[in-house]
């Protein structure tokens, strides 16, 4: 015996495909009319982004430098790197960042098949969830409120996917010589050794400076360390033996650095007087 | 427009015109081949043609198709259902009905069929993955390019039939004498959380580069650690996880030494390390991929690794 | 039988009748298509309603593109003994630089996969939003997700067919997030990769997996969506006030439940 809320559905389609056949309009032309103009659209805007990528590419049009709309191709696949970032295309920065979010071991998975899987379940389980035959916006606000949410939490998480930066040795190194001019030690060589060996060390992983570098382990910003003025002797005994004198310090020892190296480094901390 | 025709006026049944066409067909190749078979052909289709045609004009016997009596071993046949088409209903005296053994045998000799394409093919595409894994120990050259207490970036080719795709990079450290016998510290570059490759925490001296056979050894002036660009792993110099989502320690080579020279092993996986150089307590586990752990509670989420 | 001479418009008519007729009499193919092209559907339906159309646009962008594209591609990860190059990656500069309009057709299909993924998320939203995935279209809209996650697997397939340092890191970390699911994880990574690690065999999987398994399953989804779509009819916009299907009007939650109660009452006695 089919139930009330059946047998209502089944009146109101009934209801919808007469209203249709009286008042509706043949698809061919006036819908497909629409149809048609925004598939254009979508064909000019697709040849336009390919005209964009291949004519704003540097050198020629022929290299690996990146034009406006990034690269035409990276260098070959090299297993054996140790040197490159990987990054997912555009549309997965989402899931890129959430597993940048889950940095507890324990709650990887979550990020990885837990929360996507998740969401797969719940978005094939929609139309059983909502049985409402309710389709006014404004008597939905379950649905606007999960709507404006998810567009949200997605955009913000692919924009934060976008712009995560990691502190690598290469791309660190370049930016010595800004350090050297934003913190006035251009003109000290033994600095300047010392902030290139900053930059390879992975200092930078845990520690942030002049707005790069990771904030990891509750490592501290750098940038201003040389105006507390704790001596050079100071900063080469504590990168020596991080725990001698900070208790409980995670970092670990950068003694196999060697006194030259060391005193560098500690040179270039003692400069860093946070910058103009 | 003729009124449609009741009884069109058709020839019954008869075989003689395949024998025309085999006698045609005969001769043309004889033609090609050897006159006999020509002959031969030629023969054949006049016999046969001349048959064919004494059918033809045998009168009108022939006008209607003979009606075939009907063959119901069970009786008049039972009329068919209402509605739409349907299996046939069995005869109530029937116990095993003529249709039922036909679909069954439909339905049995389908998935037979269905069985012996799919089975191997499927085969094909999900087990080679399974089988003849691993690799040969790789030889990483002589024992004097691995100064003691250094780590030295190892890029090799593990497996020079397939080529620069196998190509891999290991840290390796000569730890010193340990019972007597060299000790080395090997780990792969592969991040224990989702794979990207570790980077060493400190600068390398590529002066010092040296080569032997695909092998490229780069030395490093010191490193603190390993960390991963992707999402942020920090590891210890004895691969221990320190910060960030990994869910072990990197994972390791075992090794071999021969004739004077290193010879890398199997890896495997590390949950974590004590101590460290010669003497570490290294806890080892099945190679697993990245992003699994390998004891506590989680790893029984991972109870069979497939074969490494 | 007239029998007068036709006029020219008619016997223009005739002749494109004639072939029109023969076909439709012996497949009936021409009847279906113009029941698809001259059905009814809603006067008021909206701009957003042609986001669908637009992502199977896009998504035969793709096809056509990528057909042509694989006229020129190698996937073959080994190194070219001359140039030192792995083939697959040579094979797509080639495309790039060097064939008649590569560039063109290689930067269609590789923004067209952006836009393909972009129009199917908006058009799930605007069904969303809309209530199109109420009964009876519950089954479209299944078949619509499946249809995204096959999307977004040809985009991680996909990804990895140039063959550099992007794609194979891209695909590294890929393949060991599906290795991270329980129990089968494992296995699925290695049946991904075929083998332990990604090896001379992995480029042509992916390279199948993205020409013809998923396109196959992409074409029968979509060819139900649209089946679907033509059968259950298309709906109003849930603002418009001629909306079909909402009936006489009803008198307000009667036993609690919301149904489909009209805004105001629409003409008597329709």
């Amino acid at each position: 015996m089919p139930s009330d809320r059946l047998v209502e559905r089944r009146r109101v389609f009934q209801q919808y495909k007469e209203d249709v056949k009286d008042r509706g309009k043949p698809f061919y032309p006036y819908a497909m009319f629409h149809d048609t103009v925004m598939s254009l659209v979508v064909v000019t805007v697709i040849l336009g982004l390919a005209i964009i990528w291949k004519y704003t590419t540097p050198g020629n049009h022929h290299t690996t430098a990146a034009g406006w709309l990034g690269k035409l191709y990276d260098k070959p696949a090299d297993p054996g790197t140790i040197n490159f970032v990987p990054r997912p295309d555009w549309y997965f920065y989402f899931l890129f960042y959430l597993l940048r979010i889950f940095k507890w071991p324990h709650s990887v998975i979550l990020g990885t098949i837990g929360i996507p899987t998740i969401a797969l379940v719940l978005l094939l389980a929609i139309p059983f969830l909502d049985v409402r035959a309710e389709r006014r916006l404004l008597r939905r606000p379950v649905a606007i409120v999960a709507s404006i949410l998810v567009v949200l939490s997605m955009g913000v998480l692919t924009y934060k996917g976008a712009t995560a930066k990691e502190a690598l040795g290469t791309e660190l190194l370049a930016k010595v010589p800004s350090w050297a001019k934003k913190q006035g030690f251009s003109n000290n060589p033994t600095a300047i050794a010392g902030a290139r060996l900053f930059a390879e060390s992975g200092c930078l992983n845990c520690h942030t400076y002049l707005g790069t570098g990771g904030h990891n382990l509750g490592a501290p910003n750098l940038s201003a360390e040389g105006a507390k003025n704790k001596g050079i002797a100071f900063q080469i005994s504590h990168l020596k033996c991080p725990a001698c004198v900070n208790s409980g310090s995670p970092m670990p020892s950068f003694a196999g650095l060697g006194q030259a190296n060391l005193t560098k480094l500690a040179t270039f901390l003692e400069a860093s007087k946070g910058g103009k | 427009m003729q009124p449609p025709d009741e009884h069109p006026h058709v020839p019954g049944p008869s075989l003689w015109p395949v024998g025309v066409a085999i006698g045609i067909v005969v001769l043309l190749v004889g033609l090609i081949v050897s006159w006999y078979i020509a002959g031969i052909g030629a023969l054949m289709a006049v016999v046969f043609g001349f048959l064919w045609v004494r059918d033809l004009t045998a009168g009108t016997a022939l006008v209607h198709a003979p009606e075939v009596p009907p063959e119901s071993p069970t009786g008049p046949a039972l009329p068919a259902p209402a509605g739409g088409p349907a299996m046939p209903p069995a005869a109530p005296e029937e116990r095993y009905p003529r249709a039922k053994f036909l679909e069954l045998s439909t339905l049995g000799l389908g998935g037979v069929i269905g069985g012996i394409v799919t089975v191997p093919a499927v085969g094909f595409m999900v087990i080679p993955p399974f089988l003849k894994q691993g690799q040969k120990d790789h030889d990483l050259g002589p024992l004097s390019d691995y100064p003691q207490g250094k780590y030295v970036v190892a890029t090799f080719t593990a497996d020079a039939s397939q080529g620069d795709v196998s190509r891999r990079t290991a840290y390796v450290r000569y730890n010193g004498q340990q019972n007597g016998l060299p000790s080395f510290t090997i780990i792969s570059n592969h991040c224990a959380h989702l794979g990207c490759p570790v980077q060493p925490n400190g600068p390398l001296d590529p002066k010092g580069t040296k080569q032997f056979a695909d092998v490229t050894l780069i030395p490093t002036v010191s490193i603190a650690g390993f960390g991963c660009p992707c999402h942020g792993g920090q590891y210890d110099t004895e691969g221990n996880r320190i910060a960030g989502p990994p869910v072990r320690a990197l994972d390791r080579y075992s090794f071999s030494i021969r004739n004077g020279h290193l010879f890398l092993g199997r890896p495997f996986s590390v949950s974590h390390v004590d101590g460290s150089g010669a003497t570490a307590v290294i806890h080892k586990w099945t190679q697993s991929f990245p992003g699994e752990p390998v004891n506590g509670i989680e790893s029984w989420l991972y109870p069979v690794q497939p074969p490494h | 039988m007239a029998t007068r001479r036709l006029t020219r418009s008619q016997q223009l008519q005739q002749t494109i009748l004639y072939p029109l007729d023969w076909l439709e009499e012996r497949s009936g193919l021409v009847g279906g298509v113009k029941y698809f092209l001259f059905r009814k559907v809603p006067g008021d339906i909206n701009w957003f309603q042609t986001l669908g159309s637009a992502a199977l646009t896009a998504f035969l962008v793709q096809a056509l593109t990528g057909v042509i594209l694989a006229m020129y591609y190698k996937p073959d990860p080994t190194i070219d003994p001359v140039t030192h190059l792995p083939v697959a990656y040579q094979s797509v500069t080639h495309i790039t630089n060097d064939v008649f309009a590569g560039w063109l057709v290689r930067g269609m299909h590789r923004w067209g996969a952006s836009v393909f993924i972009i129009l199917m998320f908006l058009h799930m939203g605007r069904v969303f939003l809309f209530g199109a995935y109420k009964y009876p279209r519950e089954l479209n809209w299944i078949i619509g997700v499946l249809i995204l996650a096959s999307g977004l697997g040809e985009g991680f397939t996909g990804y990895l067919l140039p063959w550099d340092q992007t794609a194979y890191w891209a695909t590294v970390v890929g393949i060991n997030i599906n290795g991270t699911a329980p129990f089968l994880g494992p296995f699925l990574a290695q049946f991904l990769q075929g083998g332990t690690y990604i090896n001379a065999d992995t480029l042509p999987r992916f390279y199948s997996i993205h020409m013809l398994l998923i396109p196959g399953a992409l074409f029968a989804l979509i060819g139900l969506h649209l089946y679907l779509v033509v059968r259950l009819g298309v709906t109003s916009p849930p603002w418009s006030k001629e909306a079909a299907g909402t009936g006489p009007l009803e008198p307000p939650s009667q036993n609690g439940r919301s149904g489909l109660v009209s805004p105001r009452a629409r003409r008597r006695g329709r």
